[in-house]
């Protein structure tokens, strides 16, 4: 019996292990630095996350079926440097069409949809390995952008556009006298990590999602149309990849042709550390939006504390490789579980295994 | 037990089906009613499973009717199949692992509010009234991968009967189970019958067929000997009624050996927690010995442990005097012990290899030179020697061993085996879905191996098979070796030894 | 005679008709195509890859990818730089080394070492601890690359030694010494898999892990070599590139990777494993440089081209996908051959 307790107390900590590390670096980072607990850095935090946090969201939703995407990156990169060269004038980087900044967003979300449906026909359709498919298009996807810019960033973007990655939604007035402006990109995020908890936890869509992730052909014998719903999830990535990149170019008033590049792994870390299991079926929006959290604590943090960025690049590599042992381990404890109860009710007499 | 027409639950009539070189159903009929637990009961080959995948629709009937609920089909296809009420339940469970009792029951259904949002509190009431209408009694707020299996079984059963199902299928679902979860499964299954739920119940272990059925219908050779309520029965009568004609002298189809010379293999007190205990026994040089048992009885482990692809537990083992220490495939080869595998496709073969370097694999070392060098012609001249003797129908040896027949195949195996020129040979189900012409060539091998002194084991639940190559046949029951059966002596007959397989309680002659 | 002979043979070495193709395509595509210096050039784009691409095709055969191999290359030219060059003060972006200086005929064996000792990390991490083969490899990518920006501080240390450079730069009568070497190299691998025990295993093991074990091979330990061999060519493939270039870039061989896995994919290697050749690789290796070259002599902007890689990949794995449909193997597919009985799910039959 205390093994039991042991065990459950094991699933515990890893499946909440985020908030511990959480509060753990928020801990050590404020110990190490005044700098980092100082208001204007953390509200800053949110404002830099949120691009990255949307590109959470839509891979969380791709995780938890099973497969990946990655590709959001370039999506990200891609529609972000069409919006600004349909938006910007001419001397500024753009095509001149100075477009209207309602249609440049309305015309990234489209095409962050497209890009979605793309990759999703062919891993339903045409059966072809998401991994792979998603990785060539992230190169194909870069390859246009870069093609599409020739080079150029357009900047100087309507205020508009700007206004979801960049503004301010009120001020705050604080006892040291200056203003601390509060970024409609942090409010953005956390509306987006709040609706989509909610489509996971209380839409059937959402529910359908784990189901299929957990074990596709019972969720189909339940009468769930996988194809349906994976071609659903890419397309949501997508879309969040294109607001991810509307938050990036508003937030920096211009289209880069790197814009999200590098990111993939990031966004991958981030998902994995806040619970979301690479086999599929487990974890929730809450644990990734931690894992956001614990990524822009981790970035400030050590950027206040002057550490070499090249250190930074070896850490998160370690991270996420740490993150996914303990995803490996947590899902073949949960098959031990099930064979050690076996085991341990009957000694004789089980089917012969091939373990 | 009357058929009362209203009261039938299926009705299967005539229903014949081949497959190219056999016949797996001949004129089978039989009935269910509703609210029975009828058991089917039959060795293996008897045609049990293929009869059930008519049922379930994956395999259609070449002729004959299956009435099931309000429809009658010649044929079905699984989903009219599922339509018309017929569900099974297989022996590994499957569901959604990681999601909740609840979830797994309405998955595809989960009641929303009026604007659509998954009402948690409705899902998890209305999953508790759906088991509750079954007596069944489940957490349905944990997730199913930590349920026991029985736990797992019953939900599965549940969840058929959500999906109005009629008639359910039983295979096999007490091989992992302890007493007291059997006692638990039976309770809730004699439940739902008051509630008019039919079910089939396949299984070997005939006490619990006496235990759980209302009629019992034997199949042998692929056709119905009889159907019979359960009261009319005796256990010692299925297994006549299981083995038939072989009764009546069998025939032996290799020569009886003379009396075993020195032991080869020597097993002393093998143990394997959760496998096999007490494990004692001999196989001399050139003798073949058989060993029996059903699904669980250890048998099928012992195997794969020997050889170490499974772990071993404690025990001593000799080959020829020498201790056996081997705990991996190169190392059971290299001290002279080969393993013939159950399933040929996972464990037996590469398919996408040509044959020669199949049945090289073992013993490249042999055939290696200087840096590694493989020795093609000599390599070659190996070959062309197995495949001769063994029969090998193949247009060269480059064939990728995935375009041949089974039975060839199964000949490559072999081949790979014999090259390393073991001193104990292990067969597991050595002629399993190969035709009836290439089993005559594996016997023919096998007898050849033994004539060169190998030591052979054969792991097999094909009782005629055993008794007409075998000098003895061991039967193993829930882990240990039960009973040793002598070739020629008046004991060893059909039923006796499946008496021993099925039932365990063997009573002397 | 055409069905027999020759409709088979232009089958199985299509990839090198394709090859053919192409090449003349751009012959009428660009005007003087034919020259001996645009060979050359080929070659030696297809040098670096070619060799990286044969670690590659090794770890696809046993049945994993490998994509940390540009990280390892990246990590050990910035490695290499730092231990040879003198000590400069760090300017304009360009840095010295930590002032060892090192001999070639060091720290060349220490490149491939280290090499081998990262392919045997990847190795552990994935068949001990059973974690997934192409996140694990996209991880460590990640934390090797981090590890070259940190040696080289994002700086570029340029003047590598001449007894260095010579591999990557040297030329025996105009012909490259690393194309010769390239070469060589895939002659070298191309017997070891054909001829040697080592081969045999390998094509097992990826072909059906299972039944390689229960051959007696042991799973773990080939895949372990596959990865060690990975390194070890990436070392290989370091040496010819920083000798080639003469200055270490923090970031070097971006996009190795995936071109990595289309040159062997469309060369023949399944991603599946247990098929493939190591001379049809070279064949998917000279597509890509030939398209590659090609497409910069037209002036197409480089991630234009970066874009055609993408799609050649995903046209490479459609037609995969296409093959495996009728490729009917064993050990990956349950059931295999259609059996004589019913199908052996259900119990006892």
């Amino acid at each position: 019996m205390n093994k039991n307790r042991a065990g459950n107390f094991f699933l515990l900590l890893v499946d909440n292990l985020i908030w511990v590390l959480v509060v753990a670096a928020l801990i050590i980072f404020s110990l190490i630095s005044d700098r980092f607990f100082a208001p204007f850095n953390l509200v800053n935090l949110f404002s830099r996350m949120a691009a990255i946090g949307l590109l959470v969201v839509g891979q969380a939703f791709c995780m938890i079926t099973g497969n990946f995407d990655l590709s959001s990156e370039s999506t990200m990169g891609l529609t972000a440097m069409v919006a600004g060269l349909m938006m910007a004038t001419a001397e500024n980087g753009g095509w001149g069409f100075q477009a209207n900044p309602l249609l440049g967003i309305v015309t990234m979300v489209a095409l962050g949809a497209l890009i979605g449906v793309f990759n999703g026909v062919l891993i339903t359709r045409f059966k072809m390995n998401n991994l792979i498919v998603t990785i060539a298009m992230m190169m194909i996807l870069r390859g246009v952008t870069y093609g599409l810019s020739q080079g150029s960033s357009p900047s100087f973007l309507p205020a508009a556009f700007d206004w979801l990655g960049g503004s301010s939604l009120f001020k705050v007035h604080l006892s040291t006298g200056k203003n601390l402006a509060i970024p409609v990109s942090g409010f953005f995020l956390i509306l987006a990590f709040a609706v989509a908890f909610i489509i996971t936890r209380y839409r059937r869509f959402g529910r359908n999602m784990y189901a299929i992730g957990s074990n596709r052909t019972a969720a189909e014998a339940a009468g769930i149309d996988p194809a349906k719903l994976i071609l659903g999830v890419y397309i949501v990535s997508g879309i969040c990849a294109a607001l991810a990149g509307l938050l990036d170019a508003g937030r920096m008033d211009s289209a880069t042709p790197r814009t999200g590049i590098g990111l993939i792994f990031v966004v991958q870390a981030a998902a994995v550390i806040g619970g979301v299991s690479l086999f599929g079926g487990r974890g929730n929006m809450i644990g990734a939006f931690g894992g956001v959290l614990l990524w822009g604590i981790l970035d400030s943090g050590l950027n206040i504390a002057k550490v070499s960025p090249f250190w930074i690049e070896v850490g998160r590599g370690l991270l996420l490789l740490f993150a996914m042992l303990l995803d490996a381990l947590r899902v073949r404890y949960m098959t031990r579980v099930a064979i050690r109860k076996a085991l341990s009710e009957n000694p004789i007499g089980l089917q012969d295994q091939l373990v | 037990m009357e058929d009362q027409p209203d009261k039938i639950m299926l009705e299967i009539k005539n229903i014949s089906k081949s497959f190219p070189g056999v016949q797996a159903l001949t004129d089978v009929s039989l009935s269910v009613m509703k609210g029975e637990i009828h058991g089917i009961v039959g060795k293996n080959g008897a045609g049990k499973s293929t009869l059930m995948a008519v049922l379930m629709g994956i395999q259609q009937p070449d002729s004959g009717s299956i009435m099931v609920g309000k429809g009658t089909f010649s044929s079905m296809t699984p989903h009219e199949a599922l339509e018309a009420g017929v569900a099974y339940v297989p022996q590994r469970i499957s569901m959604m692992g990681s999601l909740t009792v609840a979830e797994n029951i309405l998955a595809g259904e989960m009641p929303t509010n009026r604007l659509g949002f998954v009402n948690w509190r409705e899902v998890f009431r209305e999953a508790e009234n759906r088991l509750t209408k079954l007596g069944l009694k489940l957490d349905v707020h944990s997730r199913v991968e930590g349920l026991s299996i029985v736990e797992q079984t019953m939900l599965v059963i549940a969840k058929a009967l959500f999906s109005h199902a009629k008639l359910i299928i039983l295979d096999e679902p007490t091989a992992a189970l302890p007493r007291a979860d059997i006692d638990r499964l039976f309770n809730f299954v004699r439940n739902l019958k008051t509630q008019g739920v039919a079910f089939i119940y396949i299984s070997h272990h005939l006490e619990e067929v006496f235990e759980i059925c209302d009629r019992v219908t034997v199949m042998r050779n692929g056709t119905v000997v009889a159907t019979d309520d359960v009261r009319n029965l005796t256990t010692p009568l299925l297994i006549g009624l299981m083995v038939g004609e072989e009764l009546q002298g069998f025939q032996r189809i290799t020569p009886p050996h003379a009396e075993a010379s020195q032991p080869v293999l020597e097993v002393k007190d093998l143990v394997r927690r959760g496998r096999y205990e007490n494990i004692d026994f001999m196989i001399g040089k050139g003798e073949v010995v058989g060993l029996a048992g059903l699904v669980g009885s250890g048998a099928a482990s012992l195997g794969m442990s020997l050889f170490g692809l499974e772990r071993r537990g404690p025990g001593s083992v000799t080959i020829n005097g020498i201790p056996f220490t081997a705990s991996n495939p190169e190392q059971s080869f290299s001290q002279g012990l080969a393993y013939l595998p159950q399933d040929r496709y996972q464990y037996g073969l590469v398919g996408i290899r040509p044959v020669r370097e199949n049945v090289t694999y073992p013993i490249l070392y042999r055939l290696a030179m200087a840096f590694g060098m493989v020795n093609v012609e000599k390599e070659k001249k190996v070959v062309e020697e197995y495949i001769e003797q063994l029969g090998i129908v193949t247009p060269s040896m480059e064939q990728l061993v995935s375009l041949l027949s089974g039975g060839n195949q199964q000949k490559v195996v072999f081949a790979k085996l014999a090259a390393t020129q073991p001193a104990v040979l292990i067969l597991h189900e050595p002629t399993q879905g190969i035709d009836v012409q290439a089993k005559l060539d594996i016997y023919r091998i096998v007898l050849d191996l033994s004539q060169q002194g190998v030591a052979i084991m054969i792991i097999s639940s094909e009782v005629r098979e055993l008794l007409g190559i075998c000098d003895r046949i061991l039967v193993m029951y829930e882990g240990k070796i039960i009973h040793e059966f002598r070739s020629g002596e008046p004991e060893t007959t059909p039923e006796n030894i499946l008496l021993a397989i099925e039932g365990g309680a063997y009573v002397e002659k | 005679m055409w069905r027999s002979k020759i409709g088979p043979f232009i089958l199985d070495h299509l990839i090198w008709f394709v090859v053919l193709l192409v090449y003349i395509f751009f012959i009428f595509l660009i005007p003087n195509y034919l020259t001996p210096s645009n060979m050359i050039n080929i070659l030696l784009h297809a040098s670096v890859l070619g060799i990286l691409t044969i670690g590659q095709a090794i770890c696809l055969m046993s049945g994993n990818f490998d994509l940390s191999a540009e990280g390892t290359l990246s990590l050990l030219t910035v490695l290499a730089a730092w231990l040879m060059l003198p000590y400069r003060e760090a300017k304009l972006a360009q840095a010295g080394g930590i002032g060892w200086e090192l001999h070639p005929l060091v720290v060349i064996p220490i490149m491939v070492l280290l090499g081998m000792a990262i392919g045997y990390i990847n190795g552990a991490l994935i068949t001990r601890l059973n974690i997934n083969n192409f996140i694990t490899t996209l991880a460590m990518q990640l934390i090797l690359r981090g590890a070259a920006l940190v040696i080289s501080m994002g700086f570029i240390m340029p003047g590598t030694p001449a007894l260095f450079n010579w591999l990557g730069g040297g030329r025996i009568a105009t012909i490259p010494i690393s194309v010769v070497f390239t070469i060589v190299l895939f002659a070298i691998f191309s017997y070891i898999l054909k001829n040697t025990t080592f081969g045999r295993r390998l094509y097992a093991v990826g072909g059906n892990r299972e039944a390689a074990r229960a051959s007696g091979f042991n799973p773990k330990k080939q895949i372990t070599i596959a990865y060690m061999l990975s390194g070890f060519l990436a070392g290989l493939a370091g040496w010819v590139l920083l000798g080639r270039l003469e200055v270490s870039v923090p970031n070097l061989g971006q996009g190795f990777t995936l071109e990595t896995v289309a040159a062997a994919v469309i060369g023949g290697v399944a991603l599946s494993g247990g098929t493939g050749t190591i001379w049809g690789a070279f064949a998917g290796v000279l597509l890509l440089s030939i398209i590659d070259h090609g497409l910069n002599l037209m002036q197409v902007d480089p991630f234009f081209i970066n874009a055609v890689r993408g799609a050649i990949i995903l046209i490479a794995l459609l037609i995969e996908a296409q093959k495996v449909r009728f490729r009917r193997g064993m050990g990956k597919k349950p059931g295999g051959a259609a059996p004589v009985q019913a199908p052996g799910k259900l119990s006892g039959d």
